[in-house]
């Protein structure tokens, strides 16, 4: 009974957990300006983050090797190291966004300005990850995360014509270029895939000592958990395709965001839906955190991690802090979190090869793997997806340049 | 000689980036006729975004649908951007002959603005039902509609 | 250390090193060969910190970056020397390397007087032209890849058995050479014909590492054969 229990938090915190400031600002965006017409994007990534997942759990669970580990040993010292510059880049811009995420969700409530609540959060933030106990911080996150869910019940109460909805599927706007689409196809296929997700889902593998026993659990909080995710994510677009649209409104702030929300649900709906803000991006901001200081400390070979006693990882309980304050010293120059978030999702997909590759190599290789190596299927997929990610990766920074950050 | 070469290198490319970047990237850019109109498209919708997002941000709040600081943050929020789309817009070097066009949009981003402004003062003072304030957003939404549309 | 045979630069460098309570201590930043009396190159030492690891960034880049490194420590003693830790304090490679003593106060540079046995790094001499009769089908452009190590019979030590060679960069392998088993569609047929001539040289009196030339020479009567079968 109680394993039965275990599978179903680590599925419900894995649907909280999936979604993060930039799938909900980049769904968003993407929903105002271009409907459903994108939503076969956010399935391709959902399946993408499940196939890369699944690998580098298996690999955690069986050879008890994190990410950057495997990314030094099979890719070098030196392309090892340009990896670890670019995705601890990536990391720390998303680690940004997502502590600017929470002070903009405080804001929602308080109206006091983000930017006098960003020391805050972040202290907050290195706090929990130097003192609390991490796991059922996490789960507690994660379980909060799932009031996203109002969003779903707003689309449902929104009434809108699913048949319109449905065919809007498929079907670029008029007024939009291609150039456009696909930049924006790309910034979400980068929400969707963010680097670190992957970081910490295999560190924490690693940390929970996860034996070929735990395979079957690790699959179904991804293959259960990521996809439920994912239809949040499409239900952000779709309330953002029916309320704000119309209107002609782009999304440029958080608050935005929520509106569809409050004109579905009222003020309930809309706290629920800011609690969800904020549980999403707090949990988000300690994973990137975290995610920061397990990339240095998986390079450089020094202890890391959340379970052991924080005097005995003291390198990467230093590298955190310095994060956290890097973090918060960026946010205060009064920066917009909203850019630095679409500004983050599209270098996760830019990086996104970086880690992906050395993933799907070792994921094949018997020394590591044994019996538990990449399947027909596994291959087939993951090869597909070697292809998908290097094209966005390529796409990404030409597409940003033309359409000057899909303003054209 | 090489090192004196290299150095000579290492010191002129950035000049040369930083050349490229202010011919391309001034203080104050010059675009071409089209190019303005691009940038005063971008800036009409951009308006008509942030005033309807204050409209029904008011309806909204109308209705006991959000509470007061939401809606605060939303319009002024909106206010916020608006100013942000003027500024940017009175940084571009109008195109010869463009004077008029150029003086009609400034006025009708200037309504905008003042609308948007009225809307975040009545949200503070949690006025959501000021017939006078909806009407005025409506009004310049009208205008702002048939300004992208010509 | 266990196992009978295994690739030193697949297996061991680059891999995370962890002591007797689990804890982890570093990565094999490089590896210390010593050559015994009769030339034959011993592991002796996993070598650990910045100036192990900075020669391996290529050989421009990582003489430069460990140049700087020298130079920004300039009052340290030994901030040339990489510290070491011995080859008899690991106890198992498998996907980590484990020691048998706690990691407080382990890592410390060699104290080696000049007159002892030479040492080298395994990271030196990766990457070295291999000149060959021609007789041996060896490719123009091939370079020492990874060195092959197997237990001497008493068990305790390993000593360098074989050479893998090919053209290309030490790494860029990623592993698929050393087993015959389909490995994964596409990825691992590229690198097999990535790698189609890579071979296996038989450490013997017709193979020379000139360590002074850098050149590894195969005379004619060595033994070679292909590295995937």
């Amino acid at each position: 009974m109680k394993r039965y229990l275990n599978v179903l938090l680590g599925v419900l915190t894995a649907i909280g957990g999936f979604v993060d400031i930039g799938d909900l600002v980049t769904n968003a965006q993407v929903g105002a300006r271009f409907g459903l017409s994108l939503v076969w994007v956010v399935v391709i990534g959902v399946i993408g983050i499940c196939v890369f997942a699944e690998m580098s759990g298996r690999i955690a669970a069986v050879s008890h090797r994190a990410t950057f580990d495997l990314v030094r040993e099979r890719l070098g010292p030196r392309m090892g190291f340009v990896n670890l510059v670019g995705s601890m880049l990536v990391t720390l811009l998303t680690f940004i966004a997502e502590i600017g995420g929470v002070a903009l969700a405080l804001q929602l409530v308080t109206s006091v300005n983000h930017v006098l609540v960003v020391p805050f959060v972040a202290a907050a933030v290195w706090i929990v990850l130097w003192r609390a106990k991490f796991s059922s911080i996490e789960n507690v996150l994660g379980l909060l995360g799932l009031t996203l869910i109002g969003f779903a019940v707003a689309l449902w109460q929104l009434g809108p014509d699913w048949g319109e909805l449905a065919a809007s599927l498929g079907e670029k706007p008029a007024q939009e270029s291609w150039a456009t689409y696909a930049f924006f196809g790309v910034a979400l296929f980068g929400a969707a895939m963010t680097p670190y997700e992957v970081f910490f889902f295999s560190s924490g593998g690693v940390e929970e000592r996860w034996t070929r026993k735990d395979i079957g659990v690790m699959r179904a909080n991804v293959f259960i958990g990521f996809p439920l995710g994912g239809l949040l994510s499409v239900a952000i677009a779709g309330c953002a395709a029916v309320v704000l649209m119309p209107q002609g409104i782009a999304v440029e702030t958080l608050g935005q965001v929520a509106l569809p929300v409050a004109v579905a649900l009222g003020k309930v709906g809309l706290a629920i839906i800011v609690l969800g803000f904020f549980a999403a991006t707090f949990g988000a901001a300690c994973e990137t955190g975290l995610s920061t200081g397990y990339s240095l400390a998986q390079y450089f070979g020094f202890q890391w991690g959340k379970y052991v006693r924080p005097d005995e990882a003291a390198g990467f309980h230093v590298i955190l802090l310095v994060a956290t304050v890097l973090a918060a010293g960026v946010l205060l120059t009064g920066v917009d979190p909203i850019m630095v978030t679409e500004i983050s999702v599209v270098f996760s997909a830019v990086a996104l090869p970086l880690t992906y590759f050395p993933i799907l190599v070792v994921a094949n290789d018997p020394d590591y793997l044994g019996e538990h190596r990449n399947g027909r299927v596994a291959n087939l997929l993951g090869v597909g997806y070697l292809v998908v990610i290097t094209l966005s990766a390529i796409a990404a920074i030409p597409l940003m340049i033309v359409t000057s950050m899909g303003q054209g | 000689m090489s090192t004196a070469r290299r150095t000579a290198v290492v010191a002129v490319l950035p000049a040369l980036v930083l050349a490229a970047l202010a011919t391309g990237c001034g203080l104050v850019a010059q675009p071409d006729s089209t190019a303005w109109d691009d940038h005063a498209e971008q800036a009409v919708s951009d308006a008509t975004s942030e005033v309807a997002t204050a409209r029904l941000a008011l309806e909204t709040a109308r209705r006991e649908r959000a509470w007061s600081s939401y809606t605060v943050v939303l319009v002024a929020q909106a206010e916020e951007s608006l100013g942000t789309v003027q500024d940017d817009l009175s940084r571009l070097q109008v195109p010869p002959g463009r004077d008029d066009e150029a003086a009609r949009l400034d006025a009708l981003l200037d309504e905008a603005a003042t609308a948007v402004e009225d809307a975040r003062s009545s949200a503070v003072e949690g006025r959501y039902d000021d017939r006078r304030v909806l009407d005025a957003l409506d009004r310049v939404t009208g205008r702002l509609e048939d300004a992208a549309g010509g | 250390m266990t196992g009978p045979a295994y690739d030193a630069a697949l297996h061991l460098l680059d891999r995370q090193v962890v002591d007797s309570e689990g804890r982890m201590v570093c990565k094999v930043d490089d590896l210390e060969l010593t050559v015994g009396d009769g030339g034959e190159l011993v592991p002796t030492g996993l070598l650990v910190g910045l100036p192990a690891l900075l020669p391996r960034f290529g050989r421009r880049i990582g003489a430069e970056l460990t140049r700087t490194h020298a130079r920004i420590f300039e009052a340290q003693a030994h901030r040339t020397s990489p510290d070491v830790v011995d080859i008899d304090l690991v106890e198992e490679v498998d996907s980590e390397v484990r020691l048998s003593v706690p990691r407080a106060g382990l890592l410390r540079p060699r104290d080696d007087d000049p007159s002892g046995p030479e040492r080298v790094r395994l990271g030196d001499l990766l990457g070295l032209p291999v000149t060959a009769a021609p007789g041996h089908g060896l490719h123009r452009g091939s370079r020492l890849l990874d060195v092959r190590l197997v237990a001497v019979p008493d068990g305790r030590r390993h000593v360098v058995d074989a050479l893998v060679v090919g053209p290309g960069r030490p790494g860029a392998l990623l592993g698929y050479d050393r087993r015959s088993e389909p490995g994964p569609w596409l990825v691992a047929d590229l690198v097999r014909w990535l790698h189609r001539h890579a071979r296996v040289v038989g450490v013997g009196p017709e193979v020379v590492i000139d360590r002074e030339d850098r050149v590894v020479r195969v005379g004619p009567g060595a033994s070679v054969r292909p590295l995937l079968g």
